[in-house]
């Protein structure tokens, strides 16, 4: 043992990971946007369940008696009624409750007519607006990965093809597609689901938004691949004798993870907006599953159940301004620490960029 | 010029290029998705026969071969008319009626055109001097303010500030109308209809304006934000430039090198955006209309493609002819904002412009 030995600094082994880890845990913001987002993913996944255990009742129970004689609904931190059954006199009109029925407890007050209870309907919508847009960028990811190595990695013909057409579809507005495509397809697409966990509709307003929004990372993709085609690395894997397939899968494929990160963030969030968009034209998830986007539908009305907005009279009538506002404080606080997580992982992982 | 005129040239046989695939990807989903144009004109509930189904489709034309009906289509734009839409069509004494498609046409481009200039205009102005302050002192008060306001700006759905400012402006406060399009020229009331004798139909400038602040202001605030963002990185970046410093060494107060070299620089990356995002626009403007009750383009073009509520069948006529407009816009408007750059910026006809940076706001488009 010699005294040299002793005295050399210990150098530690950290690898970039743990590096762009730790600049990531070190940056305030984006630590408060972890814990807002996780927060969400708790309240949607579990919340509903649990409030459901907490006052008796589900997202789906309708109360009569959570309306009033005209059909407006309870207000927030109501006891309602749960006869099931409306009393009505010899006239057809609406008797109160008997005194004796037992009461429930409704946090945010009633939906709208049915007298569903709204605060269950917004954790549970969380849950469906969540899975789309993971899902949905899940199988974007999946469309553009492939196409996006083809054409950045090989050029050519294939590289034209792909680049004209993303061109074509994206000079024009996307969600024209979205509901073209919803509405045709929503007979064949739209029964799939997995019980109360994936409800059904998700998993087409998934697919079809992640089919349609596929271009944008299949550009990133493309971009990036374009500028790593020609490193020394590649060449030198080239030199000793590795395929295409081979390049892209074990050389290049990891240098993708992060863009992909970072654009996944913000992506699950811009999905989530999509999906409002197309619940309130009326042709996403169907409107008695819960969602962000239908219980926003609910109150702005669509092409299929006129609300005030579209000329009628019908579901709109009912609903108060909190009943936009409490999806509406939900898509916020997500879409925003979504957004503040995707910078800051754009932060981490490339910290000598500016901005 | 020459180099302008060559540049032009090569963006407007892009367009027309563009235009066409546009019209022919419409063209052949159409065809793809099984489609029932007889439910037209045998519209009456859900049962028709194939009878039916084939007599109307061969009244309406969408028999004969489809190369036939795209080179009609073809035709018909040529001739600067867009034919006759397939809704409405009603079959009497064997013959059917169609209505043609401009008449309701032309009035939706003037409801979606009067939303998106002045939309935009309303934008630029606002995001201008507030991307300004935010971009000169980085982490200060003001920035942090301005910047979170353009976060949330960003990530609020346009239906939902339509439908907010409506219960607040329109409905609690009765300052603003609640919805729907005056036009700017006054109409007088329709006759025959049974109206009250002083029915008065809304029209005029004032009553236009007044029906449009509402859709200016949230179509604007999604596209402020987005602006706000880019002028403050733009801003904040040019402070650092060598022609900065330079205008300060000549003793230029700091107005001056704000207001003639930091911001027309950063004023020349919004026009490009404008121009870039006019597809993205028209996409936040179908949901401006269904907050305001507006019947432009984007209603329009939804109403052709869910069909008339007995018909549940796609226009093609009508969906092709929205969908050659919305084309026709966004290839004008890229033209004329890269024509106005080509003119500002002599660099373009060699560098590429820089690349389309969509934000969130390509979740609403």
């Amino acid at each position: 043992m010699t005294a040299v030995e002793l005295d050399a600094p210990r150098a530690t082994q950290r690898n970039a990971w743990r590096l762009t880890l730790g600049r990531f845990l070190s940056d305030r913001a984006a630590v408060a946007a972890l814990v807002a987002f996780a927060f969400v993913l708790f309240a949607s996944f579990a919340g509903g369940p649990i409030v459901s255990a907490l006052v008796g009742h589900n997202g789906f129970d309708q109360f009569p008696y959570a309306t009033n004689a005209t059909l407006d609904p309870a207000g927030v931190w109501s006891h309602v009624p749960t006869t099931r059954q409306v009393r009505l006199d010899e006239y057809s009109n609406v008797l109160p409750a008997p005194k004796s029925s037992p009461k429930t407890l409704m946090v945010l007050g009633a939906d709208g007519p049915l007298g569903r209870d709204e605060f269950i309907r917004v954790l549970d919508g969380g849950k469906a607006s969540i899975e789309i847009g993971v899902f949905a960028v899940l199988i974007s990811a999946l469309i553009a990965v492939p196409f996006g190595c083809i054409a950045g990695f090989y050029g050519g013909v294939a590289d034209a093809v792909i680049s004209r057409l993303t061109e074509w579809v994206m000079a024009f507005p996307l969600i024209f597609f979205l509901v073209y495509a919803t509405i045709h397809l929503t007979p064949a697409l739209r029964p799939i689901g997995w019980g109360h966990d994936i409800p059904a509709g998700v998993p087409m307003v998934a697919l079809l938004i992640g089919a349609f929004t596929s271009f944008y990372p299949l550009r990133l993709v493309r971009a990036q691949l374009l500028t790593l085609r020609n490193a020394e690395f590649v060449d030198s894997a080239r030199m000793v004798g590795s395929s295409g397939f081979r390049i892209i899968r074990k050389d290049l494929l990891p240098h993708l993870v992060p863009t992909l990160l970072v654009w996944g963030a913000v992506a699950v969030a811009t999905d989530m907006l999509l999906e409002v968009g197309l619940s309130v034209i009326g042709v996403g998830v169907q409107a008695s599953t819960a969602t962000w986007g239908t219980l926003l539908a609910q109150t702005t009305g669509t092409i299929y159940n006129a609300g005030p907005s579209f000329g009628g009279g019908g579901a709109g009538n009912h609903h108060t301004t909190w009943h936009t506002i409490w999806p509406t404080v939900c898509i916020l606080i997500s879409v925003v620490s979504l957004n503040q997580l995707s910078d800051s992982l754009r932060r981490a992982i490339e910290p000598w960029r500016r901005g | 010029m020459r180099r302008i005129a060559l540049f032009l040239a090569r963006r407007i046989v892009g367009g027309a290029l563009t235009l066409w695939a546009i019209v022919t990807l419409t063209f052949l989903m159409y065809w793809s998705l099984s489609p029932q144009p007889g439910r037209f004109v045998y519209p009456f509930g859900i049962k028709v026969t194939p009878y039916q189904l084939h007599d109307g489709a061969r009244r309406l034309g969408a028999t004969r071969p489809k190369l036939t009906q795209y080179g009609d289509w073809w035709w018909h734009l040529a001739h600067g008319d867009f034919g006759h839409m397939w809704t409405g069509a009603t079959l009497n004494d064997n013959v059917l009626t169609t209505a043609p498609i401009g008449p309701q046409l032309y009035p939706a481009i003037r409801e979606t055109l009067c939303i998106l200039i002045g939309g935009a205009i309303l934008a630029v102005l606002i995001s201008v001097p507030l991307g300004a302050i935010a971009g000169r002192r980085i982490g200060s008060t003001a920035d942090k303010l301005i910047s979170l306001g353009a976060l949330v700006g960003v990530c609020t759905h346009p239906i939902v500030t339509g439908k907010l400012l409506t219960q607040w402006f329109g409905i609690d406060l009765h300052w603003l109308p609640v919805g729907g399009y005056c036009t700017f020229v006054k109409h007088a009331a329709p006759q025959g209809l049974g109206l009250p004798a002083n029915y008065q139909p809304c029209g005029g400038p004032v009553d236009w304006a007044q029906s449009l602040i509402l859709p200016w202001f949230t179509f604007a605030f999604l596209f402020l934000a987005i602006y706000t963002r880019m002028i403050r990185a733009s801003v904040s970046e040019s402070l650092h430039e060598d022609y900065v410093r330079t205008a300060r060494a000549k003793g230029a107060r700091e107005r001056r090198v704000m207001a003639r070299h930091v911001l027309p620089n950063a004023s020349l990356r919004v026009l490009t955006m404008v121009g870039m995002d006019i597809g993205t626009a028209l996409g936040v403007a179908v949901f401006v209309e269904f907050a305001y009750g507006f019947f432009g383009l984007a209603r329009l073009s939804i109403n052709a493609m869910t069909g008339d509520p007995g018909a549940e069948a796609t226009d093609l006529p009508m969906l092709l002819a929205v969908v050659t407009v919305i084309a026709l816009i966004v290839v004008i408007g890229n033209l004329i904002v890269d024509t106005l750059y080509a003119v500002v910026d002599p660099r373009t006809g060699t560098a590429d412009r820089p690349g389309r940076t969509k934000e969130i706001a390509a979740g609403v488009m």
